[in-house]
C-alpha cells in the first residue's frame, strides 16, 4: 500500500508537486494523467525515494521513505519494481543479463534457478529468443517488455510505471498496457503508471488521478472521468 | 553585475569541488568497507589496460628512442656519451614515464570512463541500478577507480622499459656502444629511490585521473551534448592537474629524498 501525504517538490523554485495526497491500495492500479511537465515522473520518483520531498510524506507499506538514507531505501527498493520511459537497459548486457540482474543481485538463487526464472518471465512476456541480444538490436516495444521484465521478476509488491506506452505506435501501445494489467493482478501488487495515454489508461486503471499545477485535478474511476462535468477534466480529454 | 558574477563563479567551482571531496569521500568510504565487486574490477583492468597498452608501446619505444639520440648529441659535446643509458633510464623512471603513461591514460581510459558513465547517467541507468536497489557508486565507479590505481602503475613500468628499450637500440646503433655496456650502465643509473619517487608520482595521477573521469561522468546531465562536454572536461582537467602536480611533487621527491 502506498500513502502519499500533502506531497510538495520545487526545482530552482519552481513548484512541480504542491500539496499531492494519494492513497493506492494493494492490487491496485492507479493511472496518474496530466501534460507533458506537471510532474507525474516526479511523483513516481518520490515512491521509490530516487527524490526527496521538500515537505509531506510517502509511505510504502508504512514506513514513510522521505526518512530513509540511501543505503535504508536500497532495501527498500528491491520490493518496488520500475519502469523507465525508456526502459533505462544496460546497453553493456545482453537481454538476459539484464533481466537476471536483480535476482543475481539480491537472491542467493543458483545458475540454473536464475536462467529458469529469466526465461519464464521473458517467456510469460512474449519474448521469446531474445536472451542473447542487446538493448541496441530490440524494438522500442521489446524493449518496454524487457525492461518491464526485470522490473517484475523479484514478484515486486509495487510496480511503478513511467509512460509505458510513449514512443509506441497504437498497437504496441495496447499490447503493453494490457501486459502491465496482467502482470498487475498476477502479482496482486499495487501499481502506479504515469501516462497521457488516456485511451490505455481508461482500459487497465482501476482509478486515475489527473495533475495539474502540482496539484490532483480529479479523481476517479474511467467511468467517473467520462461523466466529470469538471472543464478541466473534459479539456485535458478532447486534447 | 561583474562582481555578482565572479562571485558566483567561485561560489559554484567551491560547491564542486566540495561535491567531488564527497564523491571521493563516498568511493573511499566503500573500498574500505570492502564494498569490492572483484569481478567487475577483473573486467575494468583488461579494458582499460588492453586498450591503452599499444599507444604506451609506441610512444614509450618512440621516447626512448628520441631522449637517447638527443642526450647522445649533447653529451658527445662533453665527450660524455657513454652516460646516455643514464639519462635516458633516470629521465623515464623519474619523470617522462610517470607523466606521458598518465597523460596517454587519461586521453584514452579517461575518457571512456567519463563517456561511459556519462552516457549511462543520460540514458537513466545508473538511476535505474539505485531503482533495483543497487549501489551505482559500487557497482559503477568503485571498479573503475580501482582498476585505474592498478593498470596505470602497471603501464607506467611497462613504459620505461620499453622507453629503455628504444634507447638501448639507439645507443648500440647510433652511439656505438657495447650492448652488455649500456645494459649495465642501465641497471647502475636506476636506484630504489628514483623508481619509489616515479611510482609515488605514477599512483597519484592514477588517483587524480580516475577520480576525475568518474565524478565527471556521474554528474553529466544534458543528453549527448553534456556527454561531449563532461567528457572533454575530464580530459582537460586530468591534463592539466597531473602536469600541475607533478612539478610540486617533484619539488618534494627532491626535497625529502633527492
Amino acid at each position: 500500500m502506498i500513502e502519499i501525504k500533502a506531497l510538495t517538490k520545487s526545482f530552482n523554485g519552481q513548484k512541480v508537486l504542491d500539496g499531492v495526497d494519494l492513497t493506492i491500495a494493494k492490487g491496485e492500479i492507479l493511472v496518474v494523467l496530466g501534460q507533458s511537465g506537471t510532474g507525474k515522473s516526479v511523483l513516481l520518483k518520490h515512491i521509490i525515494g530516487l527524490l526527496k520531498p521538500d515537505s509531506g510524506s510517502v509511505k510504502l507499506n508504512g514506513t514513510d521513505i522521505s526518512q530513509l538514507t540511501e543505503r535504508e531505501l536500497l532495501a527498500v527498493r528491491k520490493k518496488v519494481g520500475f519502469l523507465f520511459q525508456d526502459g533505462a537497459l544496460y546497453d553493456f548486457m545482453t537481454v538476459f543479463e539484464n533481466v537476471a540482474f536483480p535476482l543475481v543481485e539480491h537472491t542467493k538463487l543458483s545458475v540454473q534457478q536464475v536462467t529458469e526464472k529469466v526465461i519464464a518471465t521473458l517467456e510469460s512476456l512474449d519474448l521469446h529468443e531474445v536472451g542473447n541480444k542487446l538493448p541496441s538490436e530490440l524494438s522500442g516495444g521489446m524493449r518496454k517488455r524487457v525492461a518491464l521484465a526485470r522490473a517484475i521478476i523479484l514478484d515486486t509488491d509495487i510496480l511503478l510505471c513511467d509512460e509505458p506506452t510513449s514512443g509506441l505506435d497504437p498497437l504496441r501501445s495496447r499490447d503493453i498496457s494490457d501486459v502491465i494489467y496482467k502482470i498487475s493482478r498476477k502479482l496482486g501488487c499495487s501499481t502506479v503508471i504515469a501516462s497521457h495515454d488516456i485511451t490505455n489508461s481508461f482500459r487497465i486503471g482501476d482509478r486515475l488521478a489527473l495533475l495539474n499545477d502540482g496539484k490532483v485535478a480529479a479523481m476517479g474511476s474511467a467511468e467517473q472521468f467520462r461523466k466529470s462535468e469538471d472543464h478541466f477534466v473534459k479539456e485535458f480529454m478532447l486534447r | 553585475m561583474e562582481r555578482v558574477g565572479l562571485f558566483q563563479k567561485f561560489h559554484n567551482m567551491c560547491c564542486t569541488i566540495g561535491e567531488a571531496l564527497v564523491f571521493f569521500g563516498e568511493v573511499l568510504t566503500s573500498i574500505v568497507q570492502g564494498k569490492i565487486r572483484w569481478n567487475e574490477v577483473r573486467k575494468q583492468v583488461y579494458e582499460q589496460g588492453a586498450q591503452t597498452i599499444i599507444i604506451v608501446v609506441l610512444t614509450s619505444l618512440a621516447a626512448g628512442a628520441v631522449l637517447a639520440m638527443q642526450g647522445y648529441v649533447s653529451m658527445s659535446r662533453f665527450g660524455a656519451k657513454e652516460f646516455v643509458s643514464h639519462l635516458v633510464a633516470l629521465s623515464l623512471v623519474r619523470e617522462l614515464g610517470p607523466v606521458f603513461t598518465a597523460l596517454i591514460f587519461s586521453g584514452k581510459a579517461g575518457a571512456k570512463i567519463a563517456a561511459e558513465l556519462g552516457t549511462m547517467n543520460v540514458n537513466e541507468q545508473i538511476t535505474a541500478t539505485r531503482a533495483m536497489g543497487v549501489d551505482p557508486m559500487e557497482f559503477f565507479v568503485v571498479p573503475r577507480m580501482l582498476a585505474s590505481f592498478m593498470v596505470l602503475p602497471l603501464l607506467a613500468v611497462i613504459f620505461e622499459l620499453v622507453g629503455m628499450f628504444g634507447g638501448y637500440i639507439v645507443g648500440i646503433f647510433q652511439a656505438h656502444l657495447p650492448g652488455s655496456f649500456y645494459l649495465s650502465q642501465t641497471i647502475r643509473a636506476i636506484e630504489f629511490v628514483d623508481f619509489f619517487s616515479g611510482f609515488i608520482k605514477v599512483f597519484f595521477f592514477a588517483v587524480i585521473i580516475s577520480w576525475i573521469c568518474c565524478y565527471e561522468g556521474f554528474k553529466t546531465r544534458g543528453g549527448s551534448l553534456g556527454v561531449g562536454q563532461h567528457t572533454t572536461n575530464a580530459v582537460a582537467y586530468s591534463y592539466i592537474l597531473v602536469i600541475i602536480s607533478n612539478t610540486f611533487l617533484t619539488k618534494f621527491i627532491l626535497t625529502v629524498w633527492g
